[in-house]
C-alpha cells in the first residue's frame, strides 16, 4: 500500500456540534494517531470554503485519505466525495464520522459526547487507512424498451418512447388494446368519448413500425439488469389452433402498466349481485350505454335507478382505500341515464363525494342541479336491498340510514348500479416476481418513493405507471405513463449507465459452488454459472446490501468498501477509545 | 534420489493431542521405508526413546523438519513448542489441534477451575475425599516433584511460536503427509511461509460428489440418525448440517464419502476466516422462517451448537473462549 497520509476535519456545524462537543479536544486526541498528517476544526465543513480547504490541503500536503467528522453521510458524503474528485484523488478514499446525528444531537453530557466523538473519529481514521481506490462501472444502455400492458397507460408510454424514435415492444395479454377503458363509454368529467381517446392511439400504434405489438401475449421471463435486460414474450394466437410463438428480445428498460381489475360485487352478499337480476355493476351499465339501451333484464326501461358508491372500497372487510374514479363515474351515469330517459328518477347513495380532481367539483355541482336524489350513508352501515312487494310500483327497495337527516329512508329501484372499486389483478404477484418489484398489502406495486419517485421502483430500469400502482383516473394514469417514458428517455440519451463502485464480488478462486448464496439476493443479482460451477454477482444489479457476503461460508464474496478488514479496523478504533476512557 | 545426499533430520512431537496424529504418521505404511531412506528420525516420543534433554543438547536449527501435533494446554506443551521451534528449521503445525486448537480446544468453553472440579471431585468414578488436586510442585522426602502447570486456555501452536506450515486434519490425510515430506526432501518449491499445505484452496463442496442445487432453504434440521439419507443429495439440502461449505478440501472426503456430513477438521478455507462464525452466519441466512418464534423452532433441532460449529476451531476463532 502506498504511504498513507490522512487529513482529518472536525466540523462544528455552527453550534450544532460545537455546543456539546469540544472540537479542539477531538483534534488533540486524534492528531497523534499514525498516518494522520493534519487535523483541522472548522465551523461549516460543507460550505464552499470548507470544501476548498480540503482540496487545497490534498494538493499542498499530498494527502491521500480524508476523514470528515461532521453530520450523517446521508447528508454530505456526496459533497465531500466530490471535493476529493476535484482534488484529483479517488472519491472512495474518504470516510465520514457522524458526530452530529449520532452524537451531539442525542447526548447532553459534553464530556461523554466528546469522548464518543473521539471514538467515532478514531474509528473512521482506522477504517480509511484500509480503503481502496474504486472505479465505478459503466454499462451500455439498450435504447429499446418493453411495455407490459396495453391499456391507456401502456399505449401512452409506448407512443411517447416511439415518438422519440426508439423501438418498443408492447405486450398485451388480451386480443385487443385499450384495457379497461375500452369498456367505458363517456369519460368524466368532460364527457369525452373513451372510444375516441383510444382509437387515435390504437391506430397510431398499429402504424408505427418500431412499435412491436404482441397481442395475446405475456412476458414469461425477464433476466439481466438495467440497460441490458432480456425478455421472453410468449404469444398464443387463438386458444384452439395452438399457434404459439416465443420471441426473445433485448431491452434496456421496462414499464409495467398492467392496470387493475374490478371488485367482485358478489362478495358483498346482501347486495344480491348475481342473485337479483337487476343489480348490476358499473361495467355492465357501461356496456348497456355503449350498446345504446339502458334497460332491465326483462327489457323494460327502468323508472327508478339507484347508484351505490364504494362497493368494495373504503370498507373494513374489503379494501380500505378509495378507488378514486367511482364518484365521478356515478355522476356521469346520472347524466347519461337522464339523457337516455328524461323521465327516470335517479338516487345516488354515497359515503362522501370525492370530487378532488380538476373540473370534478364543477361536475358535481352540475349533476346536483339535474335532480338527482343524493343520500349519504355511514361507511360501515351499508344500504340493504330487498325485492319489492306486488303492490309496489318498483322491482326492489333500498333501505338507507341516511346520515344527513338521521332518518331511515326507503327508496324504490328497478335497476341498481354498484360502483365496483378497483383492485390489483390476480396475477399481479406473478408480474411483481417477474420484474422483481414489491407489492403493498393490497397488491399494488410499490414505487421507490411515494412522493418523489412515483414511477420508479427499487429495481433499476423497471418503472410502473397507471392503475397497477394504485387506483387513479385517466389524467393521472396518462401523466404517470409519460413520466415513466420521460425517465427512460433521459437514461437512453445518456447512452451509458454508471454503476456505483460499491458492490459485491465473488472470488472465483474461493467459491466452491456450495450455492448457499444463490437464492438470497433481494435484487436477483447473483447468477450461478453451471459450466464453471461457481456463483457470480452482476455488479450492475447489486445494491451492496451485504446479505450474500454474510451468507458465504467460504468468505468467497467480498463487499467492496465493506471488507471484513475495513469493518474490523473501524470496530477496533471504537473499542480502543472505550478502553482508554475507562 | 542420490545416495550421497545427506538424510534430513525429522522430529515428530505430540502436545495436547489424542495420539491419532502420531499414529497417522505410521499410517504411511510401506511408504515409511521411503521416508526412512531419506530421513533420520531424531525425536519421536511415541516410537523412540529420546529424552527432552537430548533435544536440548541439539544445535539450534539442526532439526530440518518437526511435525508438531497437539495444542498447547500446559506449561510442558509450551516449553516443548518453544524448544522445538528453536531447534527446527521448519516447524509444521500438524493436525487440527496444533493448527486450530482442535477437539481439546473445546475445553475453552470452561476454565481450569471448572475442569479440575469436575475431574478431581465430581466425576462419578472419582473417589477423592481430601479433594487433592495436582500441584505444579510437590515436596516428598526424595525431593521436589514437578508437574506441568495446567492453563486456563487451550491455544493453537501459532499463538505460542512462529509456525512455518500448517498441515490440517483430524488427523491429516496420510498421502498428503508423504507428498509434503517428499517435497521437502527433494527441495521442491515450497509455498510461502505460513501457508496451509497438503490441502486444497476451496471448500469441500467444490469436489463433493453430492448433487447441489440452489434450494438451500432449511425448514428443519435433522441429525443424521433421524433421517434416511438418499446418498445423492447435498446433506444441507436434506436438512443435515454439513460443515463442508466452510471447510478446506484435502481430506479426500473421508466423512462425506462414508455418508456422514463433514465435521470441519480441515479448518477454514481462507487464512482470515473463522469457520464457526462463517457457518453460523451462513446457516442463519438460509433458515426458511420469518417470525422469531418459527426461527427459534428451526434452531431447536441444532444440538450442541457451539460444539458443532467450533468443533475444531474454537481457540483460533474470533470468540476464542468463554469469558473468564
Ligand atoms: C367503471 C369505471 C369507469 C371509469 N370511468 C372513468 C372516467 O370516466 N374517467 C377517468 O378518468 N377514469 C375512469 N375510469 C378509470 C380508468 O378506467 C383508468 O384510469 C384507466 O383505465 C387505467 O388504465 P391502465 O392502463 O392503468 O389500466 P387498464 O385499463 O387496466 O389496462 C391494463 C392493460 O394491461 C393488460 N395486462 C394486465 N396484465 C397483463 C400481463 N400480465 N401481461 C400483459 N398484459 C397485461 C390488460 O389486459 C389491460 O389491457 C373508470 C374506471 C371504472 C372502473
Ligand atoms: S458538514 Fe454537516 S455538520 Fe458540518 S456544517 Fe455541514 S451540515 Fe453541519
Ligand atoms: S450484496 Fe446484496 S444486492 Fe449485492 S449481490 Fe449480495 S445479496 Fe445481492
Ligand atoms: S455462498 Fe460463496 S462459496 Fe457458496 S456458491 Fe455462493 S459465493 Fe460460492
Ligand atoms: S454441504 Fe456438504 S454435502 Fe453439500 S455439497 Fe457441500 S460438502 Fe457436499
Ligand atoms: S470430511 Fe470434514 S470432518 Fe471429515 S475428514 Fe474431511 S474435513 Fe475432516
Amino acid at each position: 500500500m502506498e504511504n498513507c497520509r490522512i487529513g482529518v476535519y472536525i466540523c462544528m456545524c455552527g453550534t450544532n456540534i460545537a455546543k456539546i462537543i469540544d472540537a479542539e479536544a477531538v483534534k488533540k486526541s486524534v492528531s497523534k494517531l499514525p498516518h494522520v498528517e493534519l487535523v483541522e476544526t472548522y465551523k461549516y465543513m460543507c460550505s464552499n470554503p470548507g470544501q476548498e480547504m480540503i482540496i487545497h490541503h490534498i494538493k499542498e500536503h499530498k494527502l491521500n485519505r480524508i476523514v470528515v467528522a461532521a453530520c450523517s453521510p446521508n447528508m454530505h458524503e456526496r459533497t465531500f466525495r466530490a471535493a476529493l474528485r476535484k482534488a484529483g484523488i479517488n472519491q472512495y478514499l474518504f470516510e465520514m464520522a457522524n458526530i452530529r446525528e449520532q452524537c451531539s444531537w442525542v447526548h447532553d453530557d459534553p464530556k461523554d459526547a466528546t469522548e464518543k466523538a473521539i471514538a467515532l473519529t478514531r474509528a473512521a481514521i482506522q477504517r480509511v487507512e484500509l480503503h481502496d481506490s474504486l472505479e465505478s462501472l459503466s454499462v451500455e444502455m439498450c435504447p429499446t424498451s418493453l411495455v407490459i400492458g396495453g391499456g391507456i397507460a401502456g399505449m401512452t408510454a409506448a407512443l411517447e418512447l416511439a415518438d422519440a424514435g426508439h423501438s418498443v415492444y408492447l405486450v398485451e395479454k388480451n386480443n385487443h388494446l385499450g384495457g379497461n377503458l375500452a369498456r367505458v363509454d363517456l369519460t368524466a368529467p368532460y364527457l369525452y368519448s373513451a372510444r375516441d381517446l383510444l382509437t387515435e392511439r390504437i391506430t397510431r400504434i398499429k402504424t408505427i413500425d418500431h412499435i412491436h405489438l404482441h397481442l395475446n401475449s405475456k412476458v414469461t421471463e425477464l433476466t439481466g439488469f438495467v440497460g441490458n435486460f432480456r425478455a421472453k414474450i410468449y404469444e398464443q394466437n387463438g386458444k384452439t389452433d395452438g399457434n404459439e410463438k416465443l420471441t426473445e428480445v433485448k431491452i434496456g428498460n421496462v414499464v409495467v402498466c398492467t392496470g387493475y381489475k374490478e371488485f367482485d360485487a358478489s362478495r358483498i352478499t346482501h347486495y344480491g349481485y348475481g342473485k337479483l337480476p337487476n343489480v348490476i355493476t358499473s361495467f355492465e351499465l357501461e356496456k348497456m350505454i355503449r350498446e345504446g339501451k339502458i334497460e332491465t333484464k326483462e327489457g323494460k326501461i327502468p323508472k327508478y335507478v339507484a347508484i351505490i358508491h364504494c362497493v368494495g372500497s373504503r370498507s373494513l372487510e374489503f379494501h380500505g382505500y378509495c378507488s378514486r374514479v367511482c364518484c365521478m363515474t356515478a355522476l356521469k351515469y346520472a347524466h347519461e341515464i337522464k339523457s337516455a330517459n328524461a323521465k327516470s328518477y335517479i338516487s345516488d347513495i354515497y359515503i362522501d363525494m370525492h370530487a378532488f380532481g380538476k373540473g370534478h367539483e364543477d361536475f358535481y355541482r352540475r349533476s346536483s342541479e339535474a335532480k338527482t336524489l343524493f343520500l349519504m350513508y355511514e361507511k360501515n352501515d351499508r344500504p340493504v336491498i330487498r325485492r319489492a312487494g306486488p303492490k309496489d310500483d318498483c322491482e326492489m327497495l333500498i333501505e338507507v340510514n341516511e346520515k344527513l337527516s338521521g332518518e331511515t329512508i326507503e327508496i324504490p329501484a328497478d335497476l341498481i348500479v354498484l360502483m365496483v372499486g378497483m383492485e390489483a389483478r390476480e396475477d399481479s404477484a406473478e408480474v411483481a416476481r417477474l420484474v422483481n418489484i414489491s407489492q403493498d398489502k393490497e397488491g399494488w406495486f410499490i414505487e421507490s418513493h411515494p412522493k418523489l419517485e412515483p414511477v420508479a421502483t427499487t429495481t433499476d430500469g423497471i418503472f410502473i405507471a397507471g392503475t397497477c400502482v394504485a387506483p387513479k383516473d385517466i389524467p393521472d394514469t396518462v401523466a404517470q405513463a409519460r413520466a415513466a417514458a420521460a425517465r427512460i428517455l433521459a437514461k437512453i440519451s445518456k447512452g451509458k449507465i454508471e454503476v456505483d463502485a460499491i458492490y459485491s464480488e465473488v472470488d472465483p478462486d474461493l467459491c466452491s459452488g456450495c450455492r448457499f448464496c444463490n437464492k438470497l439476493c433481494p435484487f436477483s443479482a447473483i447468477e450461478f454459472d453451471e459450466k464453471e460451477v461457481h456463483s457470480h454477482v452482476i455488479a450492475a444489479m447489486c445494491k451492496a446490501c451485504g446479505v450474500c457476503v454474510a451468507a458465504c461460508p467460504s468468505s468467497a464474496i467480498k463487499g467492496r468498501h465493506f471488507t471484513d478488514s475495513q469493518v474490523f479496523a473501524q470496530i477496533d478504533g471504537l473499542m480502543e477509545v472505550v478502553h482508554f476512557a475507562e | 534420489m542420490e545416495k550421497t545426499k545427506p538424510k534430513i533430520k525429522l522430529a515428530v512431537y505430540w502436545a495436547a493431542a489424542c495420539g491419532g496424529c502420531c499414529v497417522s504418521v505410521l499410517d504411511v505404511h510401506e511408504k515409511l521405508f521411503e521416508v526412512v531412506a531419506s530421513a533420520d528420525l531424531v525425536f519421536w516420543p511415541i516410537a523412540l526413546d529420546i529424552k527432552y534433554s537430548d533435544v536440548e543438547e541439539m544445535a539450534d536449527g539442526s532439526i530440518d523438519v518437526t511435525l508438531f501435533n497437539g495444542a498447547i494446554r500446559n506449561s510442558e506443551n509450551e516449553h516443548m513448542a518453544k524448544l522445538l521451534r528453536q531447534k527446527s528449521r521448519i516447524l509444521v503445525a500438524y493436525g487440527s489441534c496444533s493448527h486450530l486448537g482442535g477437539i481439546p480446544g473445546l475445553a475453552n468453553f470452561s476454565n481450569k477451575e471448572e475442569i479440575f472440579k469436575r475431574v478431581y471431585e465430581e466425576c462419578e468414578s472419582t473417589v477423592n475425599r481430601d479433594k487433592i488436586r495436582p500441584q505444579p510442585e510437590n515436596k516428598v522426602p526424595e525431593g521436589i516433584l514437578e508437574l506441568p502447570v495446567f492453563y486456563n486456555d487451550v491455544r493453537p501452536l501459532d499463538r505460542v511460536v512462529e509456525v512455518d506450515y500448517y498441515l490440517p486434519g483430524c488427523p491429516p490425510q496420510t498421502e498428503r503427509l508423504v507428498e509434503v515430506f517428499m517435497a521437502i526432501v527433494t527441495g521442491a518449491h515450497l509455498p510461502h511461509k505460513g501457508s496451509v499445505i497438503g490441502a486444497g484452496s476451496k471448500a469441500q463442496c467444490e469436489e463433493c460428489a453430492r448433487k447441489k442445487t440452489e434450494n438451500k432453504q432449511i425448514k428443519k434440521f435433522y441429525r443424521p440418525w433421524e433421517i434416511i439419507d438418499d446418498g445423492i443429495t447435498c446433506f444441507m439440502e436434506q436438512g443435515i448440517l454439513c460443515m463442508g461449505p466452510a471447510t478446506r478440501l484435502g481430506c479426500g472426503h473421508r466423512c462425506i464419502a462414508g455418508n456422514a456430513p463433514c465435521r470441519g477438521c480441515y479448518g477454514p478455507v481462507s487464512d482470515d476466516s473463522d469457520p464457526g462464525t462463517k457457518m453460523m452466519s451462513a446457516i442463519s441466512s438460509i433458515i426458511d422462517a420469518k417470525e422469531p418464534d418459527d426461527i427459534e423452532k428451526v434452531l431447536e433441532d441444532l444440538v450442541d451448537t457451539a460444539g458443532t460449529f467450533y468443533r475444531f476451531s474454537l481457540p483460533s476463532s474470533m470468540i476464542r473462549r468463554k469469558m473468564i
